[in-house]
This record gives C-alpha cells, structure tokens and sequence, in this order.
C-alpha cells in the first residue's frame, strides 16, 4: 500500500527537457536569465564586499569606499582574530557540538523514523499524536528554560547536545522517504532471520543517501550557526563559548581582544575589519560543504515537505 | 496484505514488536523532558514570579495570581508595540516574501542553459547557510553611514545625500531592512520545495498546451501554477500559523538601542524580559498567550483552507 503511494518523486522524473530543448534562445529567455543574473549579483556582493574588507588595514578602510577591491592589503585582521583565544575555544567547541549533534541526532531520529514507518508499530496513532502535538505547542521560553536548569543543563556542555538529539520535523520528513523504500528488500532481510535494528542499519540506511544527507545537513546549519543557545543557558564563558556567539562579541559589542597584538599591528586593525575577518573564518566551513550536498536537497526534501 | 486496518485482530506480542518500541521510545524519552514537562512550566504564568533570583524559587514558592500576569502585559504600553512590530512585519513578509522562492522557482524552471541555472541556484542558496549573526553584521556594514556602499547608491537615486546620510538601522528603515534581507536570504532555499514540485508536473500537461497554442507565460500561469498550488497551500498556512513568531537569530543581530521601537518583536522582546530582566511569570505569561494564538490561527487556517481548496496542512 505505501509502495504506491509514495514512490512518485524518483519513479516519475521523465526527461521534461525534452519539449524544451527543441526551442531555440528567445528574447523572454534573456530577460529571464538578466533577472536571475542581477538576483545572483546582489546576493553575491554582501559577501565579497566582507571578504576584501577582511583584506584591508582598518584605518585605511574607515576612510570608506573599499567596495570592490582591497585599497590597502593586510593580513592584519586575521593575525588578531587567529591570536585570540577565544576563536580556538569556540572553534573547538562549535566543531565538536556541530559533529555530536549531526551524528546522534541522524541516529536517534532516523530510529524513531523507522519505527514510525512500520505499519506494524503497537500503539502507532499514540506515538503520532504524542510527536505531533509538540509541533503546534510548546510551553515557552521560560519554562524551557526552568527545566534545562532543573536537569543541571544549564552553563552544563550538554545543553548544547542533549536536546538537539531528536526532532519532530526530520523524523516525519526522513519516515516518509523510509516509507518509499519497497518493502521487498525488507522482506528478503526477514527471511535471514534479522532483527529490526539491522534491517534499519544495514537496508534503510544505506537507501537513504538523499535524505540523510539533506537532514544533516540542516542539523549541522542549524548547529554550526546558533548562538541563541550559548547566550541563554550558559554565562558565556570562553570555555564554553560558541563560534556565532564569539561573533556576535565582536560585531555587536565590538569586543576585540588585543593583548597578544603587537602596537605595529594594532594600528593597521580596528574592530570592524577584524571582525569581517572572523566572520570570513567562521563561513569557510559550511561554504565549502554545501555545494556537494545540494543535488541530494530536492530528492530528499521534497517528499518530507510535501508529506510532511 | 494480511488484514485491513479497523479489523485488527490481536497478535502475540513479538520481540519485533518489543524491538519498534524502544525505538520509537527514543522520542518519547526527549519530548518527555523537553517538550512535556516544560508544559507543566505554564503554572509559572499564574503566580508572582518575577524577579525571584533563582527559577526554581519562581515555580516553587511563588503565590498565585491567577491571570494577573495576562492582564500585566496587554495593559503594558511596551507589549502593544511589540505586538504591532511582529504582527504588521510578519504580515508585510507574507505579503512580500513569500511569494519571492514561487517566483524565483518559476524563472528558473524557464532557464534552459543548465550550468546557469545551477550556478544562480547556488549562488541563492548561499546565504541560507550564513548565519544571521554574519548576515546581519554585512548588512551593518554595508548600511554604515560613512564607509558603507548603500548611502552612494541612494545619492546616485537622490534619496540620500552626503551631509545627511541615511542610517538604515534607525528605526524608520528597521523594517525595510528587515523585508530585503530576508528575501535575500531565503528565496533560493524556500524554491528548491516549489522547483521539486514543479519538476514532478505531467509534461503531458505542457505538450498539450503547446498544441494549443499556449505561450510560454501562458503555461507557467495555466499549468505550472495550478499544479504546485498544494504546495503553495502548505507553505502559506505554516506560515500563517507563525504570525506571532520571528527569527530571534535575525532581529536580535541586527536591533540597536535606535530601532528598539519598531525592531523589538515578541522573540527578542521575551529573552529580554524573561532571562535579562528575569521577570519570568511576566514572560511565561505571554509565551503562553503567543502559543495558545497560534495554535487558533493555524487551525482556523487550516479550516478556511479545507473550505476553499479542500486542502489542508494535514492532507
């Protein structure tokens, strides 16, 4: 019965181009590629214009106008970020929390994924409603807040992992891809004799490239990205301090630190350009990885969110 | 197909069936702790707990006061700015953000040149995966009276000048701001749902527009359209049912003691009030009101919806 269902997204994907290919470039095809052009410019920019900022003595920069190349070159403002202390603190931690969560949160939720992909589930309706209903309602910022105090969560490491560990929204999107896989496979696994956990390991997960990579994706964003985390449940020491919110230190509070910094060096720096140096630094990472996993996005999105 | 649900006869209990629930178990464990038991925390919004020095103390000690709490913020002249700023934005984005990722999707359905197209789909993707923090830092400092890029292109269009530079980040641009840098943002991540959409419409569907004449505006506005309209359907009631609610992560990179008035939103507005200032019963009060309102609108959405299209978010 799901079979039917919910194969679509990968069975019916015929050659659309086909109808296409047979046009020639008109006039709506520049006006349309002139447009994305402009949108993909405008995006591009702010991006650039923080890279060459990030290049150019700070004093030189205050003068305005660095807007297309650096005017005075520097490695300046990466020296002082690279000397701060706190960049290696929360780089480190970022990385770990970034590479935890990913990998236990793809773990826990691909579990109760599967579970909930069983028609067989005892009690299945209960679980759903029980997941569901978290969706649409939750207690609040406050009481939150109480019960991270109240599990020794909080200024705690953990609170970084523990309940970024399963999510609602990504087990109903990685259940109905699980859903599409043909029961088949399952079947010829039964017959061996193997039990469901080596079923989830050794069948779906493998088959489920797309959307884990996808999941995962969105789940080490979300990790490498957060700074609400730090700034509520933990006082923001640097041992505890996340990449983002080492950030926000410097852009909104324009909290540099220069004790290890050389006078030479610190009158060719101001605040800001180290700042876009460090904002450079902390997007290098996710820059480089998305790339390589967006041709898995539409295949394992799509059934989730339209599911979903 | 053994047996049809509704007939379920009763089966032994197997070590299989054991094995699928400690699995799903796993989500009854972490909603348990931290999606449950925070609901019990709601008690917090019926007594007097503000400014106890420890939480606890709060929930524990606190007198009740039945719906004082409630009272205390609608009649807070603070409150009602909070609430105009996220419910005309939020109304605004609707307006104009939403409709930008269908939009883009479309154009780029339109673009036959395949390197184009995944370059620009690259490029919109990027800034998804930038962190507010980042983003709105550039966006700081591309505003930046003195040595940002935005106040020359605004004299170049005569809307600013040299002597009197506009600061975008006072309050009167705040929501400006607020509307580009979100479409900026989002609309290359928010298409890749509408271009899967698109890309599973029966070609059938455009051969026969083609004989018919159709031109190419003519298919997208006929066909394309009408066939991602669920899609489209989900997304705006979701986001219907987020009318109370911001990206904390966006506002708060960008507000500055300038734009509190129309920058501080109910995000932003309740981190300050309930873990700076520590006025938690305050704060509990009106998370609770926020939830209890967005779970009316998305249900009353959800019901106008399934009267005028049939479709719901639920199917």
């Amino acid at each position: 019965m799901p079979l039917a269902r919910e194969a679509d997204p990968k069975t019916e994907k015929p050659k659309k181009e086909k109808l296409h290919k047979m046009h020639r470039v008109g006039g709506w095809d520049i006006v349309i590629m002139i447009v994305l052009a402009v949108f993909a410019l405008l995006t591009l920019y702010p991006f650039w214009y923080v890279i060459i900022g990030s290049f150019n003595e700070g004093q030189d920069y205050a003068f305005g106008s660095v807007w297309i190349i650096p005017r005075v070159f520097t490695l300046g403002n990466y020296v002082v970020v690279v000397k701060d202390q706190r960049l290696w603190y929360s780089l480190r931690n970022t990385v770990i929390i970034t590479a935890l969560v990913t990998l236990l949160s793809l773990t826990f939720t691909s579990l109760v994924a599967y579970a909930m992909s069983r028609r067989e589930l005892r009690f299945k309706k209960f679980f759903q409603v029980f997941n569901l209903f978290t969706m649409f309602f939750g207690g609040g910022l406050i009481p939150y807040f109480l019960v991270i105090v109240m599990l020794g969560l909080y200024n705690n490491f953990l609170v970084y992992i523990v309940p970024s560990c399963y999510s609602v929204y990504n087990m109903i999107v990685i259940s109905s891809f699980f859903r599409g896989i043909p029961e088949e496979l399952r079947e010829s696994m039964l017959l061996d004799g193997a039990g469901e956990y080596r079923i989830w390991f050794t069948i779906y997960l493998p088959l489920s490239t797309p959307v884990l990579a996808t999941v995962g994706l969105w789940v080490a964003t979300g990790a490498w990205n957060s700074y609400f985390t730090t700034m509520m449940y933990t006082m923001g020491q640097k041992e505890l301090m996340t990449l983002q919110f080492f950030l926000m230190k410097l852009i909104k509070e324009a909290n540099i630190s220069t004790s290890d910094v050389s006078g030479d060096l610190l009158n060719q720096i101001t605040p800001q350009t180290v700042s876009f140096a460090a904002m450079v630094l902390a997007s290098i990472p996710i820059v480089m990885v998305y790339p390589f996993i967006q041709k898995y996005f539409s295949k394992g999105i799509m059934i989730g969110a339209l599911k979903g | 197909m053994k047996q049809k649900a509704g007939t379920k006869k009763k089966k032994p209990f197997t070590r299989r069936d054991a094995a699928l629930l400690s699995m799903v178990s796993i989500s009854v464990i972490f909603l348990a702790l931290f999606a449950y038991l925070p609901m019990f925390g709601i008690v917090l919004a019926f007594k007097d707990g503000d400014y106890k020095l420890n939480i606890l103390d709060a929930i524990l000690d606190a007198p009740w006061v039945g719906f004082d709490n409630f009272g205390s913020f609608l009649r807070d002249p603070n409150f009602l700015r909070v609430i105009r700023n996220t419910v005309c934005l939020n109304l605004l984005m609707l307006a104009i953000d939403f409709p930008m990722p269908i939009i883009f999707a479309l154009l780029l359905n339109e673009v036959r040149i395949k390197p184009f197209r995944k370059s620009v789909q690259t490029i919109a993707n990027l800034p998804h995966f930038i962190s507010w923090i980042i983003f709105g830092g550039i966006v700081i400092a591309l505003t930046d009276q003195s040595t940002g890029i935005m106040n020359p292109i605004l004299e170049a269009f005569g809307l600013s000048s040299k002597e009197n530079p506009v600061n975008l980040m006072d309050a009167q641009y705040f929501w400006v701001v607020i509307i580009l840098t979100s479409i900026v943002k989002n609309t290359g991540w928010g298409s890749i749902v509408y271009l899967a959409a698109i890309s599973s419409v029966d070609t059938t569907l455009y051969e026969a527009a083609t004989i018919d004449g159709a031109t190419r505006l003519q298919k997208a506005w006929y066909v394309t359209l009408p066939s991602i309209a669920p899609t489209i359907t989900v997304f705006f009631l979701l986001n219907v049912s987020r009318l109370l609610s911001n990206s904390f992560d966006q506002f708060y990179a960008m507000q500055n003691v300038n734009n509190l008035e129309m920058s501080e939103v109910i995000a932003t507005y309740s981190y300050k009030m309930g873990i700076s200032q520590r006025r938690y019963s305050y704060t509990a009060a009106l998370s609770f009101f926020n939830s209890i309102i967005s779970v009316v609108l998305l249900l009353s959405a959800n019901f106008i919806s399934k009267k005028l299209t049939d479709r719901g978010i639920f199917g």
